[in-house]
């Protein structure tokens, strides 16, 4: 059997499953209880909200500068000795730029990121969207972005501007469903475990540390 | 994985003996209730989300050769290679063939009941690969030889101090019990893994048949590890796991993760779609898709098609008052609690599943959680049902239940037994308690305490209460 017959086997099988039992009902159309959209303020406070309670840290500040020293602090703090930004994202590369006198800090590339042993860092890049009900940052490789800093960086720093902020996964799923980028990533806080004896650790896999940053 | 599941009585006379295990059971079945509860009540809309998840799941079965084709052919345009197996030992074929063909020595896998279901580490690990379990309670228990004792928290049977002597014994690691130190350990020893694997193994919570879109949810971004750095990514998965749109996920994870840990969304979530794209900078450069039926289709044809709606969140195993008692691994085989105790029968047969049907006292709890509306008692009903009609009942039992039947269908024998039974019971049994039954009935009398009958009749207390006089 070729593999297009042994899909068509098995698609067959299934149908053959199905006849004559009460499967064949009809579906009712698929309806949708959404809340009513709420105003952009609204959003980002819920946003932050959940996001606080699921073990994220928010920054939100008039401009950057202000931000910098605690950002900067915030990062020695855990460790961070290194910063990267993925090439394309001006916005993450003016704050990674910025930062490092706070650290200080050095820049590294990706490459060097994905070594073993590689230095312990912060990962900076702006989200492409925010969720306020979940408190959920987005990130996609879409238009070939790259997705390393909210995976191999102890610390991931995701920058936000009002625009990003949705109410709820929807919105954002219907976005990106017409041609669904390769990986639509949903990070909410940092990473965790629970496996010894039910007691919630933070970094198991992922970053021990989410830093959501809002630039005006 | 050999099933061991007609051995349940023994299994669970040893883990109600094992103390270490009761504690440990205890803790994490009430970990999971409570914040499940508060997950629940913090949700207003839960029940909506219940209904429509429910329905979302028996549409999908109910024309599943439909959305199936669909997310074949979607998956398949997109750059995915989907491959179908007919049972658990063709998947392991095809895995192996893949991993060969591939060149894969080396793979990082992520938790997948599927995975244990048809046995593929194992297969893997003859045709010489290397797989290194990624979820940590998974590489706790692959490093102690052990199968995963709950769906959610596969080491929720060890202590930190049993981890501890694990990592010092197999890892050459310094003794430490404290546990952000071993999570430390392992994360160190898997990034390594990590970052040299040629393959990632997962399963799927969820397939897009508009999409062909692979859905991974996990807390500790393993599911993420293993599918952006290796440079194959392998999913096995179950045909049932399919879902029409893609924009039914959001709701089925508002019922997911509330259910299984009591979280409103899980830390990571990744949609993943067809293979690597010219402008990817990352990611794999192959996506492999096995579906697997082993016996799923023999399921949807029967009265337990809604068995196949399981979106394997947890709830119904740690709120059963069996599974609280007993632990994962008294059932003896990859699914615990009372899904396991419906899917063990209809995978591994009757005759060896069936002591799990009849472990139940059919309260309903895991009903009432259920994010899908499984109605899990009806099932197991069922199968004891169909257990009596393929003649696997004890004769014994049968003909006991018969006689049991006709006596209820005669009032007056009845009742004069009833008198007879009261007026002997004021002389034999002491204390308000039956002191002994005979042999296939001492287990009402061995462990517990069995009430002595009624002086009176149950029917003429009845009367009297009702004011009825004959």
């Amino acid at each position: 059997m070729t593999p297009a017959d042994r899909k068509e086997e098995l698609i067959r099988r299934i149908a053959v499953a199905l006849r004559g039992r009460d499967g064949a009902n009809p579906a009712p159309a698929f309806k949708e209880d959404r809340e009513g959209t709420s105003g952009e303020a609204d959003r980002i406070a819920r946003f932050r909200e959940m996001l606080e309670s699921e073990g994220g840290n928010y920054l939100a500040g008039p401009s950057l500068d202000p931000m910098l020293p605690a950002l900067g602090e915030a990062l020695r703090l855990s460790g961070v000795a290194a910063l990267f930004f993925p090439p394309g994202d001006d916005g993450a590369r003016l704050v990674a730029e910025t930062l490092v006198p706070f650290g200080p800090f050095t820049l590294v590339s990706l490459d060097e990121v994905r070594r073993p042993f590689a230095p312990p860092s912060a990962g900076i890049q702006t989200a492409e969207f925010a969720i306020a009900e979940t408190g959920t940052i987005v990130q996609t490789g879409r238009e070939g972005k790259t997705l390393l800093p909210g995976l191999l960086a102890d610390v991931h720093v995701a920058l936000l501007s009002p625009a990003v902020f949705v109410d709820r996964m929807e919105e954002c799923l219907d976005a990106l469903s017409g041609d669904p980028p390769r990986n639509i990533s949903f990070i909410t806080g940092p990473s965790r475990t629970g496996d010894i004896e039910q007691t919630i650790v933070i970094g198991a896999h992922g970053p021990k540390k989410l830093i959501a940053v809002l630039l005006p | 994985m050999e099933p061991l599941s007609r051995f349940f009585h023994r299994r669970s006379e040893k883990a109600l003996a094992d103390a270490p295990l009761q504690a440990s059971i205890a803790r994490a079945t009430g970990k999971f209730l409570g914040a499940r509860a508060e997950a629940v009540a913090a949700f207003p809309g839960f029940e909506a989300a219940r209904d429509e998840g429910s329905r979302i799941k028996r549409e999908t079965l109910d024309r599943l050769d439909v959305h199936l084709a669909r997310f074949i052919a979607e998956a398949e345009k997109r750059g995915a290679v989907v491959h179908v197996a007919r049972d658990g030992a063709e998947a392991c074929e095809i895995a192996a063939r893949v991993a060969k063909e591939e060149g894969v020595a080396l793979a990082v896998k992520s938790k997948s009941m599927l995975a244990e279901e048809i046995g593929l580490n194992e297969a893997l690990q003859s045709a010489g690969v290397d797989v290194v379990e990624a979820d940590l309670g998974e590489y706790l228990v692959q490093l102690a030889g052990e199968p995963p004792s709950h769906i959610l928290a596969p080491a929720v049977h060890m202590a930190r101090e049993r981890v501890a002597r694990l990592f010092e014994k197999k890892l050459g690691e310094p003794y430490t019990d404290r546990i952000p130190d071993l999570i430390g350990i392992a994360r160190r020893r898997l990034r390594e893994k990590f970052l040299a694997a040629g393959m990632g193994i997962t399963g799927a919570n969820f397939l897009c048949a508009d999409t062909g879109s692979v859905v991974l949810v996990t807390n500790e971004g393993n599911g993420r590890m293993g599918t952006i750095l290796p440079r194959v990514h392998l999913v096995v998965a179950g045909i049932e796991k399919v879902i029409p749109r893609l924009a039914d996920l959001p709701v089925l994870l508002r019922l997911l993760t509330r259910s299984a840990t009591g979280q409103s969304i899980s830390s990571y979530v990744s949609v993943l779609t067809g293979g690597r794209r010219p402008e990817d900078p990352e990611g794999p450069e192959r996506l492999h898709v096995i579906l697997v039926d082993n016996g799923r289709t023999g399921i949807l044809q029967g009265k337990y098609r809604d068995i196949l709606k399981c979106i394997r969140c947890g709830a119904c195993l740690n709120v059963c008052p069996v599974y609280q008692s007993v632990g994962g691994h008294a059932y003896g085989w990859v699914y615990s609690g009372p899904m396991g105790s419906v899917l063990t029968p209809l995978f591994a047969g009757l005759a060896e599943g069936a002591p799990l049907a009849n472990a139940s006292t059919l309260c309903g709890a895991c009903a009432d959680v259920c994010p899908v509306k499984i109605p899990l008692p009806e099932l197991l009903l069922e199968l004891r049902a169909d257990e009596r009609e393929q003649g696997l009942k004890d004769p014994a039992e049968v003909l006991g239940m018969k006689g049991y039947a006709a006596l209820m269908g005669r009032a007056g024998i009845l009742e004069a037994l009833e008198r007879f039974i009261g007026v002997i019971s004021q002389v034999l049994f002491k204390d308000g308690k039956t002191p002994w039954l005979p042999f296939r009935f001492s287990g009402w009398t061995d462990r517990r305490d069995f009430p002595a009958p009624s002086p009176q009749p149950f029917r003429k207390l009845w009367k009297k209460q009702r004011g009825i006089h004959p």
